[in-house]
């Protein structure tokens, strides 16, 4: 891993301090993480498989603190969205771990949520009941006519569309709502069990860059009431310096982790930030990192 | 050149005709065609003198049909093969729809029962329609037993294909959120399936009809089918016509009883439903 020189350096994030200074176990750890995927041509003898098939991750180590939250940086097909998936136990690696509170991830857990690239919102649901969804799973309610027994999941997932701008849309249906809306809606989604931990895999990827700024400090007012750990995936550079605490830049062949950026800006954030020269120049140092990483591949 | 800002004075937009009035010309035109189709019919019996046992003049076929319905003679056939059809399409439905949920959710079942399932759709089920006459008698019975093997497989494809056509990011969410595989049933592959199953209810409500029918042909003493082979033993082709007219708007009620269903859920399903809460909810910070 290249460490890098970055000109504010001197005071870095009280929360990257904790990983280094106490003896706190992380709230996630990656370790020497390895994904293989077999190819479909290779041959079935496990002898044969054993050898076969791509590494699309190899040996990933890093760490995330409670509460920070940290950016992950790569061209398409670097891996992002498989180790993601990993972290969130939706698929198991093929070499090494993930900790989650200590805690070995074997399967998704509900203290993680997970918000998709796309906002997988369900169509014969209302917006309210899409964000009910997750509160009906896993504390079954007797039966739907019965909505005073459900009076204070639903009072909270009003407070939070109302958080999100979305009140006056509790009743609609999510096609009735445009992209960034949905994707709100999935974030309320999400929030509804309180997850301590956020796994975000490009989720404003596809909206226009006004809703995706929008959603961007919406996203950090939520995160600064509560608290979550958050890995969110990306592959603009900007969305990443304005987000985070800390980038991972990825490469690619071998998928791996191959720099990390401490992001020393202040707290809370505002889309001034963006045009101030430290900002420029964190985004300058990641994007020449990142073609450096091009100019060895191709070498 | 002289850009002119205002729009020109003869230019005003074409008033669209309102909706009754669009309405009112699309089923006027339907009725229309079926008026040409009449008449049509009545010039090729009165051009070629056809005799009326080959095709029957149409206000005969009315002449018919009115008195078989005025005199009730029709209405205990026809209450039998109604039974029939509906019997088989509750029957077929169901088989399908829970076949193709056992199918859709177990791989086991789905490699031990499909062989079966292709099978006894490749085999022609109408050639089953005498042993069924020698199993159940000439009751209502075996032409159920039919029109129910005929609905089963559209609802048990659509059941199918509508239960696995859920996108994997779905079942993922669903897996994030720790939902057990009946929560995974009921709350995401059977709501994903309602259009599919709607759309296979429709296809085999239709086909109940014909299963009913042509069960009647092989072996009956009632019903309308077997109205239509009593007629062609009389030589009552203006009958046999009447049968059929009856026959066919039948099919047209139940297939538009099931669509009426249809448009119901689904409208259900797009609407804007208010939203009640005691209070104003009241966010738990300030921006």
């Amino acid at each position: 891993m290249r460490e890098s020189t970055l000109p504010h350096e001197a005071e870095p994030h009280e929360t990257v301090m904790d990983v280094t200074t106490q003896p706190i176990p992380p709230k996630i750890a990656v370790e020497k993480i390895g994904k293989r995927f077999h190819n479909a041509a290779a041959g079935t003898r496990s002898t044969r498989r054993k050898q076969s098939g791509t590494w699309a991750l190899q040996d990933i180590n890093f760490t995330v603190s409670d509460g920070e939250f940290v950016v992950l940086v790569g061209e398409s097909g670097c891996g992002k969205t498989t180790l993601l998936r990993l972290i969130a136990g939706l698929e198991p690696p093929t070499t090494g771990q993930v900790r989650l509170n200590d805690q070995v991830v074997l399967q998704p857990s509900q203290e993680v949520g997970f918000v998709f690239q796309r906002p997988v919102l369900l169509p014969w649901r209302t917006v309210l009941d899409n964000v009910l969804l997750p509160t009906e799973l896993t504390h079954p309610l007797p039966r739907r006519a019965d909505r005073q027994a459900s009076q204070p999941a639903r009072q909270q997932a009003l407070e939070l569309l109302a958080l999100l701008d979305l009140q006056p849309f509790a009743g609609h249906r999510p096609q009735h709502l445009s992209g960034g809306m949905q994707q709100r809606v999935a974030l309320a989604r999400t929030l509804m069990l309180h997850p301590s931990v956020l796994l975000m895999d490009e989720p404003f990827g596809a909206l226009d860059a006004i809703t995706r700024e929008q959603l961007n400090l919406e996203l950090l007012r939520m995160w600064h009431h509560g608290k979550q750990t958050v890995i969110f995936i990306t592959h603009d550079i900007t969305e990443a310096v304005f987000l985070a605490d800390r980038v991972l830049l990825m490469s690619r062949r071998p998928g791996t982790v191959a720099a990390e950026f401490l992001i020393p800006l202040p707290r809370p954030r505002t889309l001034e930030m963006r045009f101030e020269s430290e900002f420029a120049s964190l985004c300058r140092a990641i994007h020449q990192e990142m073609g450096l990483m091009r100019h060895d591949e191709q070498a | 050149m002289q850009l002119d800002t205002q729009p020109a004075p003869d230019f005003q937009p074409q008033p669209l005709p309102s909706r009754p009035a669009r309405w009112l010309w699309a089923w006027g035109a339907s009725l229309g065609m079926f008026g040409l189709v009449l008449l049509f019919w009545y010039g090729l019996v009165t051009w070629y003198r056809l005799p009326p046992l080959v095709l029957p003049l149409p206000t005969a076929v009315a002449h018919t049909l009115w008195q078989y319905l005025i005199d009730g003679s029709l209405l205990p056939h026809f209450g039998v093969t109604l039974s029939e059809i509906l019997l088989g399409f509750f029957g077929g439905s169901c088989l399908g729809i829970g076949l193709g949920s056992l199918v859709a959710i177990s791989p086991f079942w789905q490699r031990v029962l499909s062989p079966y399932i292709i099978a006894s759709q490749a085999m022609p089920k109408l050639a089953l329609a005498p042993i069924f006459v020698i199993w159940f008698g000439f009751g209502i019975m075996p032409k159920a037993v039919i029109a129910a093997l005929i609905a089963f497989f559209p609802l048990f494809e659509n059941t199918l294909v509508g239960l696995q056509a859920v996108e994997s990011e779905s079942i993922e969410l669903f897996r994030m959120l720790g939902a057990n595989r009946w929560q995974l049933f009921l709350k995401l592959r059977l709501p994903n399936a309602v259009p599919y199953l709607f759309a296979g209810l429709r296809v085999s409500i239709v086909l109940s009809v014909v299963g009913a029918v042509v069960g009647e042909y092989v072996g009956a003493n009632k019903g309308l089918g077997a109205l239509i082979i009593a007629s062609q033993g009389m030589m009552d082709t203006p009958l046999m016509f009447a049968v059929f007219v009856v026959l066919t708007a039948l099919g047209m009620v139940l297939y538009l009883l099931v669509h009426a269903c249809e448009r119901r859920v689904m409208s259900r399903r797009t609407r804007i439903e208010p939203v009640l809460s005691r209070e104003p909810p009241t966010p738990p910070y300030e921006r």
